[in-house]
């Protein structure tokens, strides 16, 4: 919306004369646009191939024979399930807990009358020009007990002093004499967090949230590091090891010989890909949506 | 009325408590997951590695001075690790920071404004997608057998007909990685420079105009003076994380013949660390890396306050 109203203040004539220089530049983002979509394409048509045919290659514009069978071996597989079960759990837990307590903290740090709030500021500041790196990091995982447990998708990303600074600017441009009002009224901060601030501050929490999710749908070095049960593994992590591993899917052992005699590692692994990102594809307009909306720049250009 | 004035005077009110409790909890979760792991560091100064009892070597362990790091620097895997981390990063520093402000600037020139979204919508796409997924798809694409870009490159005359190119292979590893990061990431980066270029004042370019200015000079002479502070601050941040690479990005394009040219610090230290349980050895590493991002960046923040007076602090 923002954007929408900021283009047409744009100085154009009312009829769009295109010269030389357009059509370079319109030909140039067409290629590029092929560039970028042609990969998705290349990857479901394999993905819809009989593995059989596809090995001999140059399928590359539509299947030459046509066989559902990858996503029948990857559907049939009980791991993809859990991964799936697990990824959602820790988006939607993560997201939540960590946008709530964040956005606590960013209350907090924005207020004037924290007491010694330079000390606050500093002690936050600090740990974004330095952190005592991988290792010490996972052994307190391992020590604190979250080793090999669900809540190391949730705990360790609770809170984050980048979000907190973007949360927390966007606090600045709320009035407060909103919140005078609501203390004359009785109200305690912490009211005043969660009846008015919350509330008002929609576009940057979903903006925070978004980039929250998508990093836990697509994370999987956490995996990689803090656990070793199948039953925590995530999805990002289920599709590495198809794709990376060329693992084959436990599935395989109690499939009919029909099916599997179509299908290769290569298309497993594509129908994997194609089920994977489904979903992001599914909420691709809600995400542009948060994006293009006033969100984008919230926390710097915003007020 | 004292009694009010006495009140504003207080400075442990109920409420000034409640925010001290609010800002502490983000205090507190600091000192577990950023303090603690600061102290940690200690560990590089010991011998830790393989112990299955790690507190106990941090409390008691002997100190061993900088035999870690002395290790680190003579190891036969150093010198490539140095090369590559360092390299990749100063090749996607010329390629990825540039990019996306060429990019921003060529979407801005596009005058059809359905046209200009669906470029830009679909140049984001790929930010929301994983590296195993991004990856994994260019991995198949690049694919000897079934991929497209052998095919492609025999229709173009670049290799013979029979000829084939394995990208797999090591010399092609720097490649695979910049070019992937560039596809990725270019879009994204590029809307924050749209957002920037949008909020310029249009009459700047009216005036440019009846000056005789054409569409070149006025990006030259107004969009890109009118960005160059954010310009300076994403160079700044983009130089001090010279040693930093995603594992996630680098794992993915890994492969057991590329690794010579393909190994980083981020995936070193998760093979000896992780994986062989060299603790003291790796966090010697990862201390070595923290602190040369730390210098890198005060100095490149040092020197952009001289020549150009901004900085991030």
């Amino acid at each position: 919306m923002y954007a929408e109203k900021r283009w047409d203040l744009r100085p154009q004539k009312k009829k769009i004369r295109l010269t030389a220089f357009d059509i370079l530049l319109y030909a140039l983002m067409f290629v590029f646009l092929i560039l970028l979509l042609y990969p998705f394409w290349f990857v479901v048509i394999g993905s819809l191939s009989d593995g059989r045919d596809y090995n001999a290659g140059g399928v590359f514009l539509l299947p030459r024979s046509w066989s559902l069978s990858s996503y029948k071996v990857v559907f049939s597989d009980p791991e993809l399930y859990v991964a799936f079960g697990v990824t959602l759990a820790r988006t939607a837990v993560g997201t939540v807990t960590s946008l709530l307590f964040t956005a606590m903290v960013a209350y907090a740090m924005h207020s004037k009358d924290l007491i010694a709030k330079p000390v606050f500021y500093w002690f936050n500041i600090f740990t974004m020009f330095f952190g005592g790196g991988l290792i010490p990091f996972f052994l307190l995982i391992v020590n604190l007990g979250l080793y090999d447990t669900f809540w190391v998708y949730v705990i360790p990303g609770l809170y984050s002093v980048y979000n907190m600074i973007i949360i927390s600017t966007f606090y600045h441009g709320i009035s407060s004499e909103l919140r005078e009002a609501a203390m004359i009224d009785g109200a305690s901060e912490f009211t005043v967090f969660l009846r008015i601030y919350i509330p008002l501050s929609k576009p940057v929490l979903a903006t925070v949230g978004m980039w929250i999710a998508v990093g836990h749908w697509n994370s999987y070095y956490d995996t990689m590091l803090y656990t070793v049960d199948k039953s925590l593994h995530t999805l990002q992590y289920y599709l590495m090891r198809l794709i990376l591993l060329s693992s084959a899917p436990s599935s395989t052992s109690n499939l009919p010989p029909e099916i599997l005699n179509d299908t290769i590692p290569v298309t497993i692994s594509y129908a994997s890909i194609v089920i994977a990102s489904i979903p992001v594809i599914m909420l691709y307009p809600v995400i542009q949506k948060i994006c293009f909306s006033q969100g984008i720049t919230a926390g710097s250009v915003k007020g | 009325m004292d009694k009010i004035v006495i009140k504003k005077k207080k400075v442990w009110t109920k409420n000034r408590i409640q925010l001290f409790i609010m800002a502490m909890f983000g205090a507190a979760f600091l000192i577990v997951f950023a303090y603690v792991p600061m102290f940690g560091v200690a560990l590089a100064f010991k011998d830790g590695d393989k112990e299955l009892n790690i507190l106990d070597v941090l409390i008691s362990g002997k100190w061993v001075g900088f035999a870690n790091f002395e290790r680190f620097f003579n190891d036969y895997n150093f010198k490539n690790i140095l090369t590559n981390t360092l390299g990749l990063n100063i090749l996607m520093l010329f390629i990825n920071f540039p990019a996306p402000i060429v990019f921003a600037l060529l979407i801005h020139e596009i005058r059809h404004r359905a046209y200009q979204r669906t470029v830009q919508s679909i140049a984001i796409f790929p930010t929301f997608l994983s590296w195993v997924v991004f990856g994994g798809i260019l991995l198949s694409l690049l694919d000897m057998n079934m991929g497209i870009a052998n095919p492609v490159l025999r229709a173009l005359g670049i290799i013979g007909k029979d000829d084939f190119i394995n990208f797999g292979e090591a010399k092609f590893a720097w490649a695979n990685i910049s070019i992937s990061s560039l596809l990725k990431g270019t879009g994204w980066s590029s809307v924050i420079y749209t957002a920037a270029i949008l909020g310029i004042d249009p009459e700047l370019y009216e005036a440019a105009k009846l000056d005789g200015a054409g569409r070149f000079r006025q990006i030259t002479a107004i969009t890109i003076p009118s960005i160059a502070p954010m310009l300076t601050v994403s160079l700044l941040l983009s130089i001090s994380g010279l040693l930093n690479n995603s594992f996630e990005h680098i794992n993915v394009f890994q492969n057991a013949v590329n690794t010579a040219k393909s190994e980083v610090i981020a995936t070193y230290v998760y093979k000896q660390g992780i994986s062989g349980r060299l603790y003291s050895y790796t966090t010697a590493v990862g201390l070595f890396q923290s602190l040369v991002a730390l210098i890198l960046l005060a100095s490149s923040n040092f020197i952009s306050k001289k020549i150009t007076g901004r900085g991030l602090y």
